[in-house]
C-alpha cells in the first residue's frame, strides 16, 4: 500500500536561526496510528506543521500524492487536519456550532450538508449538547475534545495533533484515548506522555533535536530504557488495556 | 469584572433571553433614539420612559443593583456636563408638580432632564447586553449588513479578552507580589511599559497560531457563515408591545 | 473619552453614523488588503490586547490617587497602520458599548470617528513624519509624543464641535473646547510616553515583531498623509469658525445666549404651572406599573428560579 504520507530529507530551519528539523524521512501509511515522541523542544511541533503545509523547508513532503509547498497549501489542509496544541487558539469562534461549521464552510459545501457534518462531529466527541455555548464556557476536557471536533466535521484522510493528552485529568485522558482509538483516520500524535502513546498507537518514532532518533513498534521503543533515558523521556510497560 | 458578568447573566432563560437579537436590538435603538428627541423635559416624561427599560430589567432577570451600579461607574463626565451646562443658562422658570411649584432656572432643568436621560438609555443598554448572548448579537449585526470582516473581529477581540485580560491578571499579580510601595513615576512607567510590550509580544504569536488554525480549516480570507434566522411569534408580539410603547412615549409627550 | 448619547442631538448622531458607515466600509477593505489572510485574526486578537493593555493602570503622582492608562489607538496605528487600527479601535468601541455601557449606541458613530478613525490617522501619519526611517530613541519619544497629543487633541476639537452642532448642553463652545483641549493635552503627553516607551521596548528586544506582525513594517502611504492632512484641516476650519462666530468674551455671550435662550423655550417646552397636574399623573402612574411589574417578577422569580441554561 502507497504511503499516504512520505517525507524525504526535510530539513527546516526557523527565521531566527533555530534548527527546527534535520534531514527527516518518513514514510506513513493509510490508517496507521502513529505516536511522535520526545522531549521539549524536540521538533514534535514543527514536523506537525511542516505536514499541514504551514512551514516550508527543505526536502520533500509528499501529502496523499501531492507535493506540499506553498501552491498547494489549501489542497494538502484539506487532506490533513491539524489539531493545534493550545485548544484556545483552536477554537476562535463565538460558539461552538460556529466553530465546528468553520471548516466544513470553507470546503464550499451547502448550508445544510455543513450542518449536518458539524452535528455528526458533536456527536463522535459527546458535545452536541452544547453546540450554543462558547469556547471559554467549556472545561478543559471538553474544549479539547471541541478542538477535535472542529477537524472531525471536515472529515480530513489524515489527523495530526499536538500533545492533544495535556492538562487533561486520567479520566478525560481515558475517555480520550478512546475516542482516538475509534477513529478511522490516519492518526499522528505528538506527546511526550509514554503511557498515553503506548495505549493509542503501535508504531512509535522517536525524535530529539530535530533528528529521528528511533522508528518502530511502540513496544520496543519505550522499553529501550537507555534509548528513553538518553532522551529525556520515561520508559512504560505496555498496558493491557486502557488504563492508568 | 464586568464582562465576565454580563457573559454569564446573558446565558439565562427568560422571555426577552428567548427573543432575537435583532428585535432587541431594535427597540433599544427605537427607545434611545425617542427618549433623546425629547429635548427639555418634565418629570412625568421621565417617569414613562423609565417604565420600559424597568420592564425589560426585571422581566430579563438583570439584578436592578448592577444597573445602578454601572450607571453610577459611568455617570461623572455626563454629570460634569450636566452641571456645568446649569451654570450657563439662568433664565428663572417655574415647574409645577401636583400642587406644588418651584422656581429653579432652565439649566437646572435641563441638568436634570439630560442626566434622567441617561439613566433611562442606560437602563436599556444594560437591559439589552445582559439578555443577549455576544455572538447572537454579532449574528445580528451580520444579518442587519454591517462588514463581514468587523463582525468576525469583534467576535474574535469578544472570544479572546478572557484569555488575554487573564494573562494581563497574572502579570498585575506577579507585579504586585514584587513590589510593595509605588516606585517612583520613572519606574513605574517603565515596569507598565514592559509589560504591555510582552502582551503584545504574546498577543502577537496567540494571532499567528489563531490565524494558523483558521488556515488548517481552510480560510482563505472569504468569511462564510450559517444563515440562521430565530425570528419567532414573540419576536413580533414583543415588537408590537415596543411600537405601543413608543406611541405612548409620545403622546405623554404631546400633553406635557 | 467616550460621549454619551445625551449630549448629541439626533441629526449629528444620524449624520456621524453615517460618514463613520461609509468610512468603515472603505477602511475594512483596505485593511481585508493590507493585511493577508494568512493573518485573519490579528485584528481581533490585537482588540483584546487593548483592552488588556487598558487595564494596567499607572499610578501617577499628581493629582493623587489618580491613575491613567493607555488608550491604544496610536500605537496601534503605529503598528498596523491606519486601516486596520481604526478596525481593531472601532471594534473595541462596539464591545466597550454593548458589554461596558461605555458610550452611548447613537453616539458610536461620532465614538467611532473621534476615538477609532481620527486619531489611528493622525497618529500614524504624525509620528512617521517625525520618527522617519532612522528610529533613535530620541525620536521614537518625540515622535510618538506629539503623535498623541495631537491625536487626542483632534478628538477633543471633534468632541466640542459634535457637541456644540448638536446644541443640547448650554455651555459655550469656546469654553468647552478649551476645557477639552487641556485635559487632553496632559492625557495626551501621557499616552505618547507609554506609547513611546513600549515601542522602544518592542524595538530592542523584539524587532522582529514589528516587521513581522503587519507583513512589513508599515509605512507612511500617500493615501494616509493626505486623508490626515484632509481631515485635520477641516477639524481645524471648523473649530476656528465655530470660535468666531462666537463673542469674543465667553461670559458676555453666554448670558446673551441664555436670555434669548429663556424668552422662547419657557413657551415652546418648558413645563409650565398649568400641567402639574398631568406631571404628577404620569409619575404616579408610572411607579405603580414599575411597583406591579416588579412584583409579578418577584412572583415568577421564586417560582422559576434563576437558573442558567446549558441550551
Ligand atoms: N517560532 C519559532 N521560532 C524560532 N524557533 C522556534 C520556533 N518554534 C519552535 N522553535 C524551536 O524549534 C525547536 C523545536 O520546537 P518544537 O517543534 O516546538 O518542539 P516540541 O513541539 O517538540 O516541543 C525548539 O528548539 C524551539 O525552540
Ligand atoms: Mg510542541
Amino acid at each position: 500500500m502507497a504511503p499516504v504520507i512520505s517525507i524525504n530529507g526535510f530539513s527546516y530551519r526557523y527565521p531566527d536561526g533555530t534548527d527546527g528539523l534535520y534531514d527527516i524521512s518518513l514514510d506513513i501509511a493509510g490508517g496507521e496510528k502513529i505516536a511522535l515522541i520526545g522531549p521539549n523542544g524536540s521538533g514534535k511541533s514543527t514536523l506537525l506543521l511542516a505536514m499541514g503545509a504551514f512551514l516550508h523547508g527543505h526536502g520533500s513532503i509528499v501529502v496523499d500524492g501531492v507535493e506540499a509547498n506553498k501552491k498547494n497549501a489549501k489542497q494538502i489542509r484539506r487532506a490533513v487536519g491539524s489539531v493545534l496544541q493550545n485548544p484556545d487558539e483552536q477554537l476562535f469562534m463565538p460558539t461552538l456550532l460556529e466553530d465546528v461549521a468553520f471548516g466544513p464552510l470553507n470546503m464550499g459545501l451547502g448550508d445544510e450538508e455543513v450542518l449536518r457534518r458539524s452535528m455528526d462531529a458533536l456527536g463522535i466527541v459527546g458535545l452536541d449538547g452544547m453546540k450554543h455555548k462558547a469556547p471559554h464556557h467549556l472545561s478543559a476536557g471538553q474544549k479539547r475534545s471541541a478542538a477535535i471536533a472542529t477537524i472531525l466535521s471536515m472529515n480530513p484522510k489524515i489527523i495530526t495533533m499536538d500533545e492533544p493528552d495535556t492538562s487533561l485529568d486520567p479520566r478525560n485522558r481515558n475517555n480520550l484515548t478512546s475516542l482516538l482509538k475509534s477513529l478511522k483516520q490516519t492518526l499522528i500524535i505528538a506527546t511526550c506522555n509514554i503511557p498515553f502513546a503506548a495505549a493509542l498507537c503501535k508504531r512509535a518514532v522517536l525524535i530529539d533535536s530535530g533528528k529521528i532518533i528511533a522508528d518502530g513498534p511502540v513496544e520496543e521503543i519505550i522499553t529501550d530504557e537507555k534509548l528513553m533515558q538518553s532522551h529525556g523521556l520515561e520508559t512504560a510497560a505496555i498496558p493491557e488495556s486502557i488504563d492508568f | 469584572m464586568h464582562h465576565t458578568v454580563m457573559d454569564h447573566l446573558s446565558m439565562q432563560d427568560t422571555f426577552l433571553h428567548r427573543l432575537d437579537a435583532r428585535s432587541k436590538l431594535i427597540a433599544v435603538v427605537v427607545f434611545t433614539i425617542v427618549v433623546i428627541s425629547l429635548r427639555r423635559t418634565g418629570v412625568g416624561i421621565i417617569a414613562v420612559s423609565a417604565v420600559g427599560p424597568f420592564a425589560m430589567l426585571l422581566v430579563g432577570r438583570v439584578p436592578l443593583k448592577l444597573a445602578a451600579l454601572q450607571i453610577g461607574c459611568l455617570c461623572p463626565f455626563i454629570m460634569i456636563i450636566a452641571i456645568s451646562s446649569a451654570f450657563y443658562d439662568r433664565s428663572v422658570v417655574t415647574i409645577a408638580f401636583g400642587a406644588y411649584e418651584l422656581n429653579t432656572t432652565q439649566g437646572a432643568i435641563g441638568a436634570v432632564a439630560i442626566f434622567a436621560r441617561f439613566a433611562v438609555t442606560m437602563m436599556a443598554i444594560i437591559a439589552l447586553s445582559a439578555t443577549t448572548r455576544l455572538s447572537d448579537l454579532l449574528a445580528a449585526f451580520s444579518s442587519l449588513g454591517l462588514p463581514k470582516i468587523l463582525v468576525m473581529q469583534i467576535g474574535l477581540l469578544y472570544r479572546y479578552i478572557f484569555l488575554i485580560i487573564d494573562r494581563a491578571c497574572h502579570m498585575l499579580g506577579a507585579r504586585a507580589g514584587r513590589k510593595l510601595r509605588y516606585l517612583g513615576l520613572r519606574r513605574e512607567l517603565s515596569t507598565s511599559a514592559a509589560m504591555i510590550a510582552s502582551l503584545f509580544a504574546t498577543s502577537t504569536q496567540t494571532a499567528q497560531r489563531v490565524s494558523d488554525a483558521m488556515m488548517a480549516r481552510g480560510f482563505d480570507g472569504t468569511i462564510r457563515s450559517l444563515k440562521k434566522s430565530t425570528f419567532s411569534i414573540a419576536d413580533t408580539v414583543f415588537l408590537a408591545a415596543v411600537c405601543a410603547y413608543m406611541a405612548l412615549l409620545l403622546a405623554v409627550k404631546g400633553v406635557i | 473619552m467616550h460621549m454619551p448619547n445625551e449630549i448629541l442631538s439626533l441629526p449629528v448622531a444620524g449624520g456621524s453614523f453615517a460618514i463613520a458607515a461609509v468610512g468603515l466600509g472603505t477602511l475594512c477593505r483596505v485593511a481585508s488588503r493590507t493585511i493577508s489572510s494568512e493573518k485573519a485574526s490579528l485584528m481581533g486578537i490585537f482588540g483584546a490586547f487593548i483592552f488588556a493593555a487598558q487595564m494596567l493602570n499607572l499610578p501617577l503622582p499628581f493629582p493623587p490617587g489618580a491613575s491613567g492608562h493607555l488608550t491604544g489607538a496610536v500605537l496601534l496605528a503605529i503598528v498596523l497602520g491606519p486601516a486596520a487600527a481604526s478596525v481593531v479601535m472601532t471594534s473595541v468601541i462596539i464591545i466597550q458599548c454593548l458589554v461596558f455601557q461605555d458610550g452611548g449606541l447613537l453616539a458610536l458613530g461620532c465614538n467611532i470617528i473621534n476615538l477609532a478613525i481620527v486619531p489611528s490617522f493622525a497618529g500614524h501619519t504624525i509620528y512617521h513624519l517625525i520618527a522617519g526611517a532612522r528610529k533613535t530613541k530620541f525620536r521614537i519619544y518625540a515622535a510618538s509624543i506629539i503623535a498623541c497629543i495631537a491625536a487626542t487633541i483632534l478628538s477633543a476639537a471633534l468632541v466640542s464641535i459634535e457637541t456644540a452642532i448638536s446644541g443640547v448642553i448650554a455651555v459655550p463652545f469656546v469654553t468647552f473646547l478649551a476645557f477639552m483641549s487641556g485635559v487632553h493635552f496632559v492625557i495626551g503627553i501621557f499616552e505618547g510616553v507609554i506609547t513611546a516607551s513600549v515601542l522602544a521596548y518592542i524595538y530592542r528586544a523584539r524587532g522582529d515583531l514589528i516587521n513581522g506582525v503587519a507583513g512589513g513594517s508599515p509605512r507612511l502611504s500617500k493615501a494616509a498623509f493626505i486623508v490626515t492632512l484632509a481631515g485635520a484641516t477641516i477639524i481645524i476650519a471648523v473649530s476656528i469658525s465655530l470660535v468666531a462666530s462666537a463673542k469674543p468674551d465667553g461670559l458676555e455671550w453666554s448670558l446673551q445666549q441664555s436670555t434669548a435662550v429663556s424668552s422662547e423655550s419657557i413657551e415652546t417646552s418648558t413645563p409650565g404651572p398649568a400641567n402639574g397636574w398631568t406631571s404628577l399623573a404620569a409619575v404616579a402612574g408610572s411607579a405603580l406599573t414599575m411597583i406591579v411589574i416588579w412584583l409579578v417578577s418577584k412572583i415568577f422569580a421564586n417560582r422559576g428560579g434563576g437558573k442558567c441554561i446549558t441550551p
